[in-house]
Order: C-alpha cells, then sequence, then structure tokens
C-alpha cells in the first residue's frame, strides 16, 4: 500500500469493504441562514446503494431546483465505513458548482466552490453554509 | 447596455464578483509558511503558500513513517471569498494534489488569523481503504 501521509496507513481486511454507516446523512438538510442567497436546501437519497443528492438554491423568483447529482461519500478515517462527508459536482453550462460536506457533532458543514465558464467575467467564488438536518423549515 | 447574467442563484449575481480584484484580495493573510497546531499531527505538518501575481502555488509536507513526505507543489484555484474576515473580503484557495494511487482536495482560507484546511482524500487504487476526511489547523511561522 502506498501513503501520503500517516493516516492513510490502516489495516484493511482482505474482505471487499462493506456498505457505508449513512444514517446520519440521509434526509432533508436546511440551512441555517434564513437570509442565504445560495443553497437554501438539500435531499440526500439512496437507491441501491448509490446516493445523490437534490438541491434547491434561492433564485430572484423562488427556489431554483438544480436537479439532482451523484455525490462520492468520506468517511472520517480510511478504515472506518461511518459516512462523514461527501463531495459532487453540478454543471450547468454557464458554470460549475462543486460541493464539499462534512458532518460535524450532527451539522453539516458545506462548502461551495462557483466558478463561471460563460463570457461574464465575473470570478469564481467560495461560500461556507450550515446545514441541520430536517428542522421543518422550508424555503418557498 | 446592461448584460443578463446566467445564473443558478442570487449568489452569482454579487457585485463583487464583476470586479476582477476580488481575486486576490487580501491574499497576504493567506501567503506564508504555515504550521500545523497540532505538533502530533498523522497528516499534512506544514504548508507554503505562494503568490506570484494572480497564481498561487501551495506545498505541503506530510507526517511519514520514516520521516517527512513532500507533497508536489500545485497550482491553487482562487476564489473570491464572499464571507468577511473581520470586516474585510479575503481570497480562499482550492488545490488538488495528485499522486498516482490517491488524490487530496482541499480549500484553504484564514478564519482570524487560522489557516484552515479541510482534506478531502480519495484513494485511486483497489486497497480497499475509504476516502476519507481531515480538518487541521495552521499558524503562521514568523
Amino acid at each position: 500500500m502506498k501513503f501520503a501521509q500517516i493516516r492513510d496507513r490502516v489495516e484493511i481486511d482482505r474482505e471487499p469493504p462493506g456498505p457505508f454507516e449513512v444514517s446520519g446523512l440521509i434526509g432533508t438538510w436546511v440551512n441555517s441562514n434564513p437570509n442565504t442567497t445560495g443553497i437554501a436546501r438539500m435531499v440526500m437519497t439512496e437507491s441501491g446503494g448509490k446516493f445523490s443528492l437534490q438541491t434547491y438554491a434561492i433564485g430572484p423568483n423562488g427556489l431554483i431546483d438544480w436537479a439532482t447529482t451523484a455525490v462520492t461519500l468520506f468517511s472520517a478515517a480510511a478504515s472506518s465505513r461511518v459516512a462523514a462527508g461527501f463531495t459532487c459536482l453540478y454543471d450547468f453550462g454557464f458554470a460549475e458548482t462543486r460541493l464539499q460536506g462534512m458532518i460535524m457533532k450532527g451539522l453539516l458543514v458545506l462548502a461551495q466552490f462557483h466558478t463561471f465558464k460563460d463570457n461574464s467575467g465575473r470570478v469564481g467564488y467560495f461560500v461556507r453554509e450550515y446545514y441541520s438536518l430536517d428542522h421543518g423549515r422550508l424555503y418557498e | 447596455m446592461s448584460e443578463t447574467l446566467s445564473f443558478k442563484q442570487n449568489s452569482d449575481l454579487h457585485t463583487a464578483l464583476s470586479d476582477p480584484v476580488t481575486r486576490t484580495l487580501n491574499s497576504a493573510q493567506l501567503v506564508g509558511r504555515w504550521l500545523n497546531t497540532d505538533r502530533g499531527t498523522t497528516g499534512v505538518r506544514e504548508i507554503l503558500i505562494e503568490q506570484d501575481g494572480e497564481e498561487f502555488m501551495v506545498s505541503a509536507v506530510a507526517a511519514g513513517a520514516d520521516g517527512p513526505i513532500e507533497w508536489p507543489r500545485t497550482k491553487a484555484e482562487a476564489l473570491a471569498n464572499l464571507e468577511e474576515e473581520a470586516g474585510q473580503r479575503a481570497v480562499a484557495l482550492a488545490v488538488t494534489f495528485d499522486f498516482d494511487f490517491m488524490r487530496a482536495e482541499t480549500y484553504l482560507r484564514v478564519n482570524k488569523g487560522v489557516l484552515v484546511i479541510v482534506l478531502f482524500n480519495v484513494f485511486l487504487d483497489q486497497s480497499g481503504r475509504s476516502n476519507y476526511i481531515n480538518r487541521e489547523f495552521y499558524y503562521r511561522q514568523n
């Protein structure tokens, strides 16, 4: 096994890794900031062992549905199978958004990387926001 | 004549994004050598951030079993950080370190004088290891 840092060095069973434990990740995540100008809520689902995220963001006339994209799951250690976060990519044609989510004590910390591919001259930007799992506040 | 901008959320229309200086605003906060606050870390021990105009390069040294492991010097993508640090906007960096057997995606930002990195480690070999996240903190070396 190759390593780039000590924490990459773990003992792995010869058996194929089991499924991720995802109970802390599946569901609807709602932005803690009711005045956000970005992602209002996200719905994480699982089907047939594959995980997807549907994202809704705030637009001038209400919510904008970004549709669903596949996610890659991450744990907190190379030897763990408990989901601790995810990454995914949205390609809108005129822009791309990469999301990196990390769960800390039940709070989802979401880093967002927005880059533009059109000729608008806009610089790419980074945003970090916080989400909790389904507290009942839905942005309409 | 005004230009109609495509958007997927309101923040895409932020006026600061149309100002190129936003990409390198207050970049001095990031530039320099940073040391892990955890002397016993089993991850990245130190980070060097360099700037040449609008380009940023990031180097790292990680803890290895037989001594430090140097990570490849890599070009970072500068992104406007719309959040404010002490009343000022600053730049954040996104960088991906590529190894043949794994890749480490990270973003770097300064929060109250502390460099915070969150590494998303993706294994590309068939070792059975889980992709994993780790977050670490660094102070600037004087």
